[in-house]
């Protein structure tokens, strides 16, 4: 629907503009620089890939730097995204629907009291160094999480139920579990080979950057890194799902997105990730240009306004210095209803995103869940103040603003990131719906939020999660127990929430093997996740991304029919990426660049010379 | 300079005399002004862009800011509604070209000024007390001018709330080393003529001979300094504002150059959003280093007429 909306209504009159216009704003936008003397944020000349000749490269510009290529550590996209690159999985997803397919284990079953599982581990996969990888590795993977805390940071919640691993034989896995736990074939652990991890010391420390190539068995291998520039890895030619067709993938750090942009209209990188997603008006420039495709697919994220609920620790200790009126339901209900979310999708994401309804977005429409009519929080400023009114914070008569309980007007900081245009633009039109209100705002635009964030020191926040098809991480991060276990710490949380019903809900679900109920429990956290009010979906972003059709023939979306590219569950998109036949087409821009250069540059020489010529011909008499 | 002219002797009315003295001053400098073109195109640009910013009240409202009555579609190119086009929320890009000078112009002079009136300080009294306390100051100051004055800028916005304040602050608190350095040789230069040590003589303490002699002494150096250093501030707080170091939602030249940024106008080709602001920004900061510059070589004739 959304890319309807976007195709006829948007796109249209800008489709026009022709390769002069662009020029034109270069021109102002270099002459600006230079004027105001400041260094360009655009990368400096980026790093060439050297590539054997006849290799075929993909090249992908991502926004984002790698926090690690531990599996133990890493947390961000992109690492993760490069950990499904190089390792394999115990399953794996169906690029179709999701559902659960054999990775690393060939088949799955459970014990009829559901606490033990037992996977068979394939006989196919070996390590990139020629050893077989068997159920020992992944026995050892699990059990170091288990056992070591550094190697539990990353994904140490998949193993906190698990009772036992073992492995019986080098194809047999058995997990024996304390309570039934229903993510048992959505394990996304990278499983790494026992005979090379067996060696480091201190798995909070080791970020395996220091001996490539690394050692792995999924379709790439990683063969070399340099932080918040690149990172390359080579085909794995013995994977069991069968070779990559590109010979080699590299990821290559722009710290602007228009700047990857700019490289993929010269043809420097085959692809775009739409992470952040590309802003509306770079898609519909995109979108005329000959040789590239823009994906505009339904994402996997939702973009919501967080609450502080008054960060608490487990130990029962308070922190953080959140505004005591948020913890008025009423409140934080009307808030949200002074938030006119069409506006948002229409205005700042230029429909490129749904409105925001339940938690768990659109796409996985398994667990998606939307507010009844009664339920619902729509757009009604004139209900909102009412509300304000009933909660005891009226307005002031002079000034207008709300007083809160301490007789001081009301003013909200909203945390928002720096790096994401979307938080301010959403800023500014909350800052005057709720200023029409008589509640004031603060905008915190930070480029690390993380640390007010864990210290609990805001009001408001943006927040948004990427959600895999088994929703159990993102629902997880609300429960008690994700608090951290004193202020000092930093816990799994979101935003602090700590609600005894959600609790139990999550309990249930995560113990119910039947999908379908365990789908309705899902709804029901949903529901009342909704109803507490701390966090407000606005809106489900779509995933923008593009790339060059004359370097890459096909590329596998996921799922198959409007899916995303980059960041996908599993490594289908740069699996199956076919290269496109070498024309040379993309080497255009670059010779009309020459030629431009070459005129400009003799008309300045030409210019130069008349120019000395006239004036020894003026001082003709002056000289001796 | 007016150092040739010893203080008036008391008698009848020497406050009518200082003001006739002053009247007549102004008369010779602003003859010699106008004998400076540049200086006059300079000072003309600068009288309009004035009255921009004064009348933007009347002309278009502090509701052109509002992002959600906007009345465009999101970046329109220009039209006959929208001269310049619209920006990303669909407000009219000439309207906040407009509103977006006040506070451009206002950071610069205030940023100047902060910076000015430390330099001045710091300068003269290092200039007039000498001996340790000078030799601190001039290395602290030494300090600050080898630091980049953008990175240390930077660092001050980072750590402190994002507002208006806090940029003038940012600006102000590291540019003023040059002046310091220039109103020092000054301050040497003025405290070694025999009047000083007459003054001193007569009993005139710190106070009294720094701001009764040096200060009218270094004044025009320090005039002519602060417009120069207005251009400066104003390119730094578009340089603060295009980083994302400013308060989003100010409209200011800078923060719309970042907004066009950040909304891909750079690579979508949408010249209208990045051009005007631009353009603007150069030129005002054109403008004061022209009258900057004629006002400093009608002060100081040694600098010669044809710069």
């Amino acid at each position: 629907m959304s890319t309807q909306v976007h195709g006829n209504g948007l796109s249209g009159p800008r489709r026009l503009r022709s390769r002069a216009s662009r020029l034109l704003a270069a021109v102002g936008a270099a002459a600006l620089t230079l004027s105001a003397g400041l260094a360009t944020p655009l990368n400096p000349a980026p790093h060439r890939a050297a590539a054997a000749e006849g290799d075929s490269v993909l090249t992908v510009a991502v926004a984002q730097s790698v926090d690690s290529l531990s599996p133990f550590l890493a947390s961000r996209l992109l690492s993760t995204s490069i950990h499904r690159l190089m390792y394999e999985y115990l399953t794996n997803y169906d690029p179709r629907d999701a559902r659960a397919i054999p990775g690393l284990a060939t088949r799955w079953e459970s014990s009829p009291d559901k606490l033990t599982w037992t996977y068979t581990i394939r006989s196919d996969s070996q390590w990139s160094d020629g050893q077989q990888a068997t159920a020992e590795d992944a026995a050892w993977t699990f059990n170091k999480m288990m056992t070591d805390e550094g190697a539990a940071t990353a994904n140490g919640s998949f193993v906190t139920n698990f009772k036992k691993v073992t492995a019986l034989s080098p194809a047999k896995l058995v997990i024996e579990l304390k309570t039934p736990q229903a993510t048992m074939t959505a394990l996304d652990v990278p499983i790494v080979p026992k005979h090379v991890w067996g060696k480091v010391t201190d798995f909070s420390e080791f970020n395996n950057d220091k001996s490539f190539p690394v050692v792995g068995n999924g379709p790439f291998v990683l063969t070399d890194y340099k932080p918040d520039s690149y990172v390359r890895l080579k085909a794995n030619k013995d994977f069991w799902r069968g070779t990559p067709k590109f010979d080699e993938m590299v990821f290559r750090y722009y710290k602007d997105q228009d700047a990857a942009v700019a490289a993929l209209r010269k043809g420097e990188v085959s692809f775009v990730a739409g992470s952040p997603s590309l802003t509306p008006a770079q898609a519909a420039s995109l979108e005329s240009e000959k040789d590239i495709h823009v994906n505009d697919a339904p994402g996997r994220r939702f973009y919501a306004l967080a609450i502080n609920p008054g960060a608490k620790a487990r130990n029962g200790q308070k922190f953080g210095d959140g505004d005591p009126s948020l913890l008025d339901v009423r409140v934080r209900h009307a808030l949200f209803m002074a938030v006119d979310r069409k506006a948002v999708i229409d205005k700042v994401f230029q429909g490129h995103a749904v409105q925001g309804q339940g938690y768990i977005p659109p796409r996985f429409s398994q667990y998606f869940w939307k507010p009844s009519a009664s339920q619902e929080l729509a757009y009604a400023p004139q209900r909102a103040a009412r509300l304000l009114d009933e909660a005891g914070y009226r307005r002031n008569n002079s000034s207008g603003k709300r007083l809160g309980k301490d007789g001081k007007p009301i003013t909200y900081r909203i945390l928002c990131h720096a790096t994401d245009p979307n938080d301010k633009a959403v800023g500014q039109y909350l800052k005057e719906w709720w200023g029409r209100l008589g509640i004031g705002v603060t905008l915190d635009c930070l480029d690390n939020v993380s640390d007010p964030w864990l210290a609990g020191t805001y009001d408001l926040a943006f927040d948004g999660w990427s959600v895999n098809p088994d929703p159990d991480f993102v629902l997880s991060i609300h429960t008690c127990a994700a608090l951290p276990a004193t202020p000092k710490d930093s816990g799994a949380t979101d935003n602090f929430v700590c609600d005894k019903q959600y609790d139990d809900l999550y309990t249930r679900q995560l113990s119910e093997y039947d999908p379908a109920k365990r789908a309705t429990i899902v709804k029901q956290m949903e529901s009342r996740l909704y109803d507490l009010g701390y966090m407000n979906v606005m809106a489900y972003p779509n995933a923008v991304e593009a790339y060059r059709t004359d370097q890459i023939k096909s590329i596998r979306t996921m799922p198959s029919d409007a899916g995303n590219i980059y960041g996908q569950d599993g490594y289908w998109s740069w699996w199956s990426a076919v290269p496109a036949d070498r024309t040379g087409s993309s080497d255009d821009a670059g010779a009309t660049g020459v030629i431009v250069g070459g005129v400009v540059g003799a008309a300045v020489l030409v210019g130069a010379g008349v120019f000395f010529a006239l004036r020894r011909r003026s001082t003709v008499d002056d000289r001796e | 300079m007016k150092t040739d002219i010893p203080a008036p002797a008391a008698g009848a009315g020497p406050r009518r005399l200082a003001w006739q003295r002053r009247r007549r001053s102004a008369v010779r400098f602003w003859k010699q002004y106008r004998t400076h073109r540049a200086g006059l195109v300079g000072m003309t640009a600068l009288t309009l862009f004035a009255l921009v910013a004064l009348t933007a009240p009347l002309t278009v409202g502090s509701d052109v800011a509002g992002v959600t009555d906007a009345p465009g579609r999101p970046m329109e190119s220009p039209s006959g509604e929208f001269p310049l086009g619209t920006d990303r929320f669909g407000r009219d890009l000439l309207g906040l070209l407009v509103w977006g000078s006040r506070v451009s112009l206002l950071v610069g002079l205030l940023a100047a000024v902060l910076s000015v009136a430390i330099g001045t300080l710091v300068g003269i009294t290092a200039g007039h007390f000498k001996g340790a306390y000078a030799t601190v100051l001039m290395r602290v100051t030494d300090w600050f001018l080898v630091m980049p004055t953008l990175v240390l800028a930077i660092a001050l916005a980072t750590v402190m709330s994002r507002s208006l304040g806090t940029v003038i602050l940012a600006i102000g608190v590291t540019s003023w080393p040059t002046t310091a350095r220039l109103v020092r040789a000054q301050t040497l230069a003025v405290e070694s003529r025999p009047y000083i040590e007459r003054a001193k003589a007569l009993g005139g303490g710190h106070r009294h001979i720094m701001a009764r002699h040096v200060l009218p002494n270094v004044m025009p150096l320090v005039l002519a300094q602060a417009t120069l250093m207005v251009s400066g501030a104003i390119l730094a707080e578009a340089t603060l504002a295009f980083l994302g170091l400013g308060d989003p939602t100010v409209v200011s030249w800078g923060g719309l150059l970042q907004e066009a940024r950040e909304a891909g106008a750079v690579s979508s080709g949408d010249w209208w959003y990045l051009v005007p602001p631009g353009i603007a920004i150069a030129a005002v900061a054109l403008a004061f280093t022209l009258c900057g510059r004629a006002v400093e070589s009608v002060l100081n004739p040694r600098l010669g007429v044809d710069r």
